[in-house]
Order: C-alpha cells, then sequence, then structure tokens
C-alpha cells in the first residue's frame, strides 16, 4: 500500500457555506459536558452535512437519517483506513476495519461470545466485580467514580474476556487513554505500536497456555473453510480491536450516566423503583444509553459521490456523531428530555447495520448491573461540590474524574 | 396479529427480546432474532407492536 493511498486530498470540492471550525478533539475552557457541547452544533445555523478543516478536514453528518444510511452503505461509507486525523497505515481492526462481507469472517468467530444468551451467563462475575468494586467506598460516603468504578469494572471485564492479567489494568488503561485522546501523529504511531506489543505477548503466552473460554484462545484456536489457522497478523489486529473497544467506551458512557444521575432525584428515583423489574429497567437503561453516547465513529468516503446533494471525494472522511443522531426531534419526542419511560427509541448509540457494536449487550449488562448494586447501596448521591470536573472528546467523550458524595447513614 | 423479522436486516440489538420476551428471543450463534410465537398471543399485542417498533433496523414486521 502507497503510503498515500488513503489519505484525503484538498477540500477544494466543498463549497464555503458549508465549512465550520470544529475540532473533535478539543474542548472549550471550562465545559464538563461533552455531549452537550456537540449537540449545541445542531441549535445554531451548522448545515447537517458540514465540513471541518481541523485534524486534516473531515465532514460531520448530523442528521438521523444521514447517519443511519452511511452506517449501513459500506459501497459508500468504508470502514476501511478511516481514522482522524489520517495516519497510514492505520491497524486494519478486525472485524470492524474491514467491510462487509469480508467482515463476517472475525464477526462470525466473536459473536458466539456476545449474543445475549452468552452475556447472561457473564451476569454473575459482572455483579460480584460491581459489589466489590462498591464495598470499600459505600461506607466512606464519597469516591471518585471514575478512578474508583467505571474505569476499573469494564476494563476488568475485558481483561477476564481475554484472558489478561489483571494486575495490568492501570498500564492498560494509559495505553487505551492515548489511543483514543492523542491527535499527534508520532504519539499515536508509538502508541499502536505499544498496543500490538501488548496483544502480541499475550497471544504467545496464550499460544502455550490455552484456555477454554477467553476470547485469545478462542482466537488461536480458530480455523478457516481449509482447516488453516488465521493468519497472525488478523489475530493481532482482532486483538487490537477488542483492546481500544473494549477498555474506553464502557467506562466513558457510565461515567456520563451516573453524572446525569447525580444532578437528577427522579431518575434515581424511578431507577431505584425498577431494579427488580427487567423490562423496566431495560428500557430506562436504553434512555440512557440514548443520551449518554460517547460514541463519534469515522467513515472514509468510496468514491466520488454526492450525498443529499453534497459533493464528497474519495478518501474524505465523515464523522457520525451517535449522540447527535439520538437528539433528532422527527425521530424522537421530546428529544431533550429525559424519559427514562420512553415509548419508542431507536437510539444509535451502538450504531446500526452489519458493524453494530458487537459489545453492545456486554456494555448494556455491566450499566445495569451496576445500577443494581450500586442503587441498592448508595441511593442517593451528588457531585462533590467545587471540584472540576475534567471532559475530554474525540472518537470517544467523556470524564477523566467524577467526584461523587453521598450520606453514609 | 402476526409478527415476522426480515432476518437478513436483523443485527442482533435484541431491543426487541428486550421489550416482549415472550414473543422475540435470540440465536446463540449470531444473536439474531427468532420469532418465538408467530400468532402474537391475545393480551401481548401492544407490547409485541412496541417491540417492533424500537428495532433499530427496522427489520421486524407486523401482519395483521
Amino acid at each position: 500500500m502507497s503510503s498515500a493511498h488513503y489519505a484525503p486530498g484538498p477540500a477544494d470540492h466543498v463549497p464555503p457555506e458549508l465549512v465550520r471550525d470544529f475540532d473533535i478533539f478539543s474542548l472549550p475552557a471550562g465545559v464538563e459536558d461533552p455531549i452537550a457541547h456537540w449537540a449545541a452544533l445542531v441549535d445554531g445555523d451548522t448545515p447537517p452535512i458540514f465540513y471541518t478543516p481541523r485534524n486534516g478536514g473531515h465532514w460531520v453528518l448530523l442528521d438521523y437519517e444521514h447517519i443511519r444510511e452511511a452506517y449501513r452503505d459500506h459501497a459508500r461509507f468504508s470502514t476501511y483506513q478511516t481514522p482522524v486525523p489520517p495516519i497510514e497505515p492505520y491497524p486494519v481492526m478486525q472485524p470492524q476495519g474491514v467491510d462487509p462481507p469480508e467482515h463476517k469472517r472475525f464477526r462470525s468467530l466473536l459473536a458466539p461470545l456476545f449474543t445475549p444468551a452468552a452475556i447472561a451467563r457473564m451476569e454473575n462475575g459482572i455483579r460480584r466485580r460491581a459489589r466489590e468494586l462498591i464495598a470499600p467506598f459505600a461506607g466512606r460516603g464519597r469516591c471518585d467514580f471514575v478512578r474508583e468504578f467505571s474505569a476499573v469494572l469494564p476494563t476488568g471485564m475485558f481483561l477476564h474476556l481475554m484472558g489478561m492479567p489483571e494486575e495490568r489494568l492501570a498500564e492498560f488503561h494509559a495505553l487505551s487513554d492515548v489511543f483514543m485522546r492523542s491527535n499527534d501523529e508520532a504519539v499515536r504511531a508509538a502508541n499502536i505500536a505499544d498496543i500490538y506489543a501488548v496483544i502480541d505477548d499475550h497471544l504467545a503466552w496464550r499460544a502455550t497456555h490455552p484456555g477454554d473460554t477467553d476470547l485469545a484462545s478462542v482466537l488461536l484456536g480458530a480455523r478457516d473453510e481449509h482447516g488453516q489457522p488465521f493468519p497472525h497478523q488478523d489475530l493481532l489486529n482482532c486483538g487490537f480491536l477488542l483492546f481500544v473497544a473494549g477498555l474506553d467506551t464502557v467506562t466513558s458512557t457510565m461515567t456520563c450516566i451516573w453524572r446525569f444521575l447525580a444532578t437528577d432525584e427522579t431518575a434515581r428515583h424511578h431507577l431505584r423503583a425498577s431494579l427488580a423489574n427487567r423490562e423496566r429497567l431495560s428500557a430506562a437503561t436504553e434512555e440512557l444509553l440514548r443520551i449518554n453516547a460517547v460514541a463519534n465513529l469515522y467513515r472514509r468516503v468510496q468514491q466520488d459521490l454526492a450525498f443529499h446533494g453534497v459533493r464528497m471525494r474519495r478518501n474524505d472522511r465523515v464523522v457520525l456523531p451517535n449522540s447527535i443522531a439520538n437528539r433528532n426531534a422527527r425521530v424522537f419526542a421530546n428529544p431533550t428530555t429525559i424519559d427514562l419511560e420512553r415509548e419508542v427509541n431507536t437510539h444509535m448509540t451502538f450504531g446500526v447495520g452489519p458493524h453494530r457494536c458487537i459489545g453492545a449487550h456486554l456494555a448494556k449488562a455491566e450499566i445495569m448491573v451496576s445500577l443494581q448494586e450500586w442503587l441498592a447501596r448508595i441511593p442517593d448521591f451528588r457531585l462533590e461540590p467545587g471540584v472540576r470536573i475534567e471532559a475530554y472528546t474525540g472518537p470517544v467523550m467523556g470524564m477523566r474524574n467524577l467526584p461523587l458524595r453521598w450520606s453514609n447513614s | 396479529m402476526k409478527v415476522d423479522v426480515v432476518i437478513d436486516l436483523c443485527q442482533g440489538h435484541a431491543r426487541c427480546q428486550d421489550r416482549c420476551p415472550e414473543v422475540f428471543g435470540t440465536d446463540e450463534i449470531e444473536g439474531k432474532c427468532v420469532i418465538l410465537q408467530p400468532d402474537v398471543p391475545a393480551g401481548l399485542e401492544q407490547k409485541a407492536r412496541l417491540a417492533v417498533r424500537n428495532c433499530p433496523e427496522g427489520a421486524l414486521i407486523i401482519l395483521d
């Protein structure tokens, strides 16, 4: 592959009226809610399809139907070589970075481990972990939610799934933090090499210490249609995806949800009354997921095209902000109201189409079980006054800290 | 009331199963929709209808 094969060209096809200065990696000083910062895009005069020159230049889609269309049409919007800002060569994450139908090879390998039935079997493990995390601070009356809960629970589950040593959790978290938050090309290139080294070491160790159910062992044991093992590079690429997709997104989602709950007594009350009713809790969780959609996904235009009257060129990058799709007034009644009993909620927090987030059911189970365990021990809580929340944005939005306080009666 | 799934559109969100587990399930291989009761039992029509409307892929259909 030539080094510039997937680099976007100059933006001379972009009419000036579609250009806005929007840096997906930066928040204005003092902004504590990155999702609200993005949501403000639709309040002004921003065109529903706009172009920002930042980070190598890219489009952003704001309309629910446009985003949905881009997710489902891989002939026009590829998941192959999509990074913003563009760097090459970029890891071909398996299966996320491969277009249908080729994505099926690895998607089919992983899918049985992430079905609702498979995730249901993990619920006891999630519950045990949640209880163990809450116990030390429940009586203290305060905690940093990120450091002591949301960064630990999903990461621990991921390491367990991969069969990786949990004592390396902090180290892995630092790696995924750089991956999601840096737009410095040299830092990112070194970071990608570091993550590959972690995955490679782990696969090598699992090759001589096979497990039964961990993902690394499943990948190593998998055979293609000719009975051959998959190429090592593909296994690395699959491990890479699971690493970067599994360590960060649930942490960020949970943190955004708990920040909201800390400020909304009615929502806490509704959830406490729903903890034992699975269907009610599930619907409420879907609404929390709708309003706290932390991912902004990337696609690459496959060939010169017109998309709803807008000319796009091959290799143009397109950013799909799920949180904005989820606030579309034509799709959601009272879209900015958080209605935990919302009847129709076709949110796109996990994307749609063939690349729908494979970990969606795990993410939802982690959040539901955490709500049950947390609210049983800590029914009421609020933000610690006077402590600044440090927010971030990028392909995943969230907060680095969330100081919470409650009365420890 | 009858329900059906366009399986090629289903991507395994399982929102139907969450909303109306009496009528909709998911398989253990791909996690895709399995219609447990194509003829929706009396009393479950409203729940099944909501489950259909909650599919983010529009993969479910109601055949009256």
